[in-house]
């Protein structure tokens, strides 16, 4: 046999596996997004009317607002925090390591496990209502049925369990800034703000595009923490405050079974995560 | 291999053929029914014990039986139903058979498979129940469960409070906030620590159903349900959300940041709960709490003298399984129910037949009676096509109001566009359908 035919031979069970479980569940989710479809019956084609009617579609207008506000929570002040937290881990001092390993132990858990143990963290009547209301003898907060804290806490937790992992990226880029570059500013006089700002920062680019993108896309899939932590039981509670994209999609797939829109959906989420990713390549790429 | 090692190994393979197999002729009469029920497990053993009957009393029906998570049960049902698949016999929440109904799923009760003459013959063994699975006159199940909740008092918290369930017990919702007021233990900042009645918020359904059992009181409907329209933006409606909204806002007897009120009941933090049903005595003997059941209150102008919603759950056969099969799956429902005292006995699960009812618990057990006496007057929770998504909008709305502090008066127009919406497009689908066949 010839030898591509042998190589082509070898690549086939990797290719025949990617093509059934992956591209045709995309590509089956794209004809999809194209019908109604119910379970109950066959999908009927609707061409772009699923598309059209999320334009009006009041829980996709909400899930969309609520989506770009846990991206907004959940990639800007991870950025800042992270890089904060490994510009302090870069530094020498004493314990740092056990600190560090401290500080990295959110990342550990699985998410629904961080998202069980702070759902019982926030209970109404627990521990941090009582760190947090001792000072104003207040016994009771409603953290996670209140339209403005659920949402908040939210990003809070999610903040918290990430900002350790993205810190350990910071630092792997931090690492890998030649030693010279810091010694001849700091021969020059430079300042640490202005060696971080002029030296440093230019460095760590490619880490900072890598950080944002990780990130973006993670917040824009969010779906766990808003199932889990919700007093409603994963309904998007209260008041739909905490329905996410993610959280729409098992909606309308799962409990309605409208799987027309629940695809018209995770389409224009990879659409969002696909368009921002571009244009922070883009950003990168134009200041190279 | 030698010649008579392969006749050895050929009469071998021959014999299991036929002792593992059959013939070919006995299997041609054979059929196979396939039953999905939703996990109870009190239910599960009688279950077993019919299907055993059942198949030795019809050796040519073979049963293949599966017990389904109780959260997991919709949804499965239908992905089998849209793979093709699905059981012969299934039962469902009358809340959701509307939307089985609609997709041409439910065979109509072929009477003479189940040794019936006709309708009458059948529905004549039971004192209701049937509201909910009956279309366009025709009966499409046969009723597992009957059920209706009425309101438990743990009689220890309401003697603390130096009260008296039988004496005082509110008949009226506008006399349930200072019996609750009394019931209820507060910590210095007024935050409620023990409270004497709240509603089961976190649960949709019970939600969905006390305040359509409050809207039925004032002779109004949830739901239109034979022209597919919300009903809450009327007077009945704003005025039986604005008991809830009060309930947690203004007389801040509880709320939705409580954990589901049968679990705090059960725990002794709820001194009154009217969310079980007759199901829920063992629950009360299990948790040693001394109660008494009462009926839920009315309102003080009330024009109907009903309780809460009743709700059923239904034994259905699948209009796509092949007619023997649909036979033996009746078959198999009339034997299921024949065995009513047994499940309401083993499961706690009560149909109002004779049978059931002739049992010495309705005689003597003063709570058992409560609950039927309750059942007579109640009207049936509306059917609803869309089921989750319209209690999803009822949801969304009432916590719009009651966390969101909305006046009640702007959110309830827009729930009921939701929910009109929602309806529509169920109406639409539904005539579809009935267009195409």
């Amino acid at each position: 046999m010839d030898r591509k035919w042998w190589g082509l031979a070898f690549v086939l069970p990797v290719v025949g596996f990617l093509a059934v479980f992956n591209v045709f569940p995309v590509l089956f989710g794209f004809y999809l997004s194209l019908t109604d479809y119910d379970l109950l019956n066959p999908p009927e084609w609707v061409g772009l009317d699923n598309f059209l009617n999320l334009l009006d579609d009041r829980l996709f207008l909400t899930a969309f607002g609520n989506t770009l506000v846990f991206v907004l929570g959940a990639t800007v002040p991870v950025w800042i925090g992270s890089l904060l937290a490994a510009l302090l881990f870069d530094q020498g001092f004493r314990g740092k390591e056990i600190l560090k390993t401290a500080f990295f132990l959110p990342v550990l858990p699985p998410v629904v496990v961080v998202a069980v143990v702070w759902r019982m963290l926030l209970h109404p009547n627990g521990i941090m209502t009582w760190l947090a209301g001792s000072f104003r003898g207040v016994t009771e907060i409603d953290w996670l049925s209140s339209t403005v804290l659920a949402p908040a806490a939210m990003i809070v937790v999610h903040d918290w369990a990430v900002i350790p992992f993205f810190m350990m990226i910071w630092l792997a880029g931090l690492a890998g800034i030649p030693p010279e570059l810091r010694e001849a500013a700091h021969i020059d006089g430079a300042s640490p703000v202005r060696t971080f700002w002029h030296i440093e920062l230019p460095q760590l680019r490619a880490t900072a595009v890598l950080v944002a993108a990780i990130s973006t896309i993670n917040a824009f899939q969010t779906f766990t923490l808003q199932y889990v932590m919700s007093a409603d039981g994963g309904a998007g509670g209260p008041a739909n405050s905490t329905l996410v994209l993610g959280l729409l999609v098992l909606k309308y797939g799962f409990q309605y079974f409208r799987m027309g829109d629940a695809a018209a959906v995770s389409v224009v989420m990879f659409a969002m995560i696909l368009a921002v990713t571009a244009l922070q390549l883009w950003f990168n790429r134009r200041a190279d | 291999m030698s010649r008579r090692s392969i006749i050895r190994t050929a009469v071998t393979a021959a014999i299991a053929v036929v002792c593992l197999g059959g013939s070919p002729l006995a299997r041609a009469e054979q059929v196979t029914i396939k039953i999905w029920m939703h996990e109870h497990p009190p239910r599960l053993p009688i279950d077993r014990k019919i299907i055993a009957a059942f198949e030795k009393a019809n050796p040519d029906i073979k049963v293949e039986y599966e017990a389904i998570a109780v959260a997991d049960y919709p949804t499965k049902l239908l992905t089998a139903f849209a793979s093709g698949g699905g059981p012969d016999v299934f039962n469902a929440f009358s809340g959701l058979v509307a939307q089985y109904y609609n997709a041409r799923i439910l065979a109509p009760i072929d009477y003479a498979a189940m040794g019936y003459a006709d309708q009458k013959a059948l529905t004549s063994l039971y004192s209701g129940g049937f509201d909910g699975i009956r279309f366009a006159g025709k009966l499409y199940g046969v009723p597992t469960e009957v059920s209706n909740y009425a309101c438990y008092t743990n009689n220890k918290l309401w003697k603390e409070a130096g009260l008296d369930p039988n004496k005082d017990f509110p008949k009226t919702w506008e006399a349930l906030p200072a019996i609750a007021e009394r019931l209820t233990k507060r910590d210095s900042n007024g935050v409620p620590i023990r409270r004497g009645f709240d509603f089961d918020w976190p649960s949709r359904p019970v939600s969905w159903l006390v305040i359509s059992s409050m809207m039925h009181q004032l002779g109004a409907n949830i739901i239109d349900e034979s022209h597919y329209k919300a009903m809450l933006d009327t007077p009945a409606g704003q005025r039986s959300m604005q008991y809830w909204v009060d309930w947690a806002n203004k007389w801040k007897l509880g709320g939705p940041q409580y954990t589901d009120s049968r679990t705090d009941f059960l725990g002794g933090k709820l001194a009154t709960d009217c969310s079980f049903g007759v199901w829920g005595i063992p629950q009360m003997v299990d948790a040693k709490i001394d109660y008494t059941v009462k009926p839920a209150p009315r309102w003080a102008d009330a024009t109907h003298d009903n309780g809460f919603d009743a709700y059923a759950y239904y034994m259905m056969v699948n209009a796509r399984s092949p007619a023997p099969v649909q036979k033996a799956a009746w078959k198999f429902v009339r034997m299921f129910t024949d065995d009513a005292a047994e499940l309401f006995t083993g499961a706690g699960l009560f149909v109002p037949r004779k049978e059931v009812t002739d049992l010495p618990q309705f005689k003597t057990d003063p709570s058992v009676r409560v609950f039927l006496n309750e059942l007579r007057t109640a009207e049936f929770t509306p059917r609803v096509v869309g089921y989750d998504q319209v209690l999803d909008a009822f949801l969304r709305g009432r916590d719009q109001m009651v966390q969101g502090g909305q006046p009640v008066a702007q959110v309830l127009p827009q729930v009921n566009q939701d929910i009109n919406s929602i309806l529509r497009r169920e109406k639409a689908k539904a005539q579809a359908m009935a267009k195409a066949n």
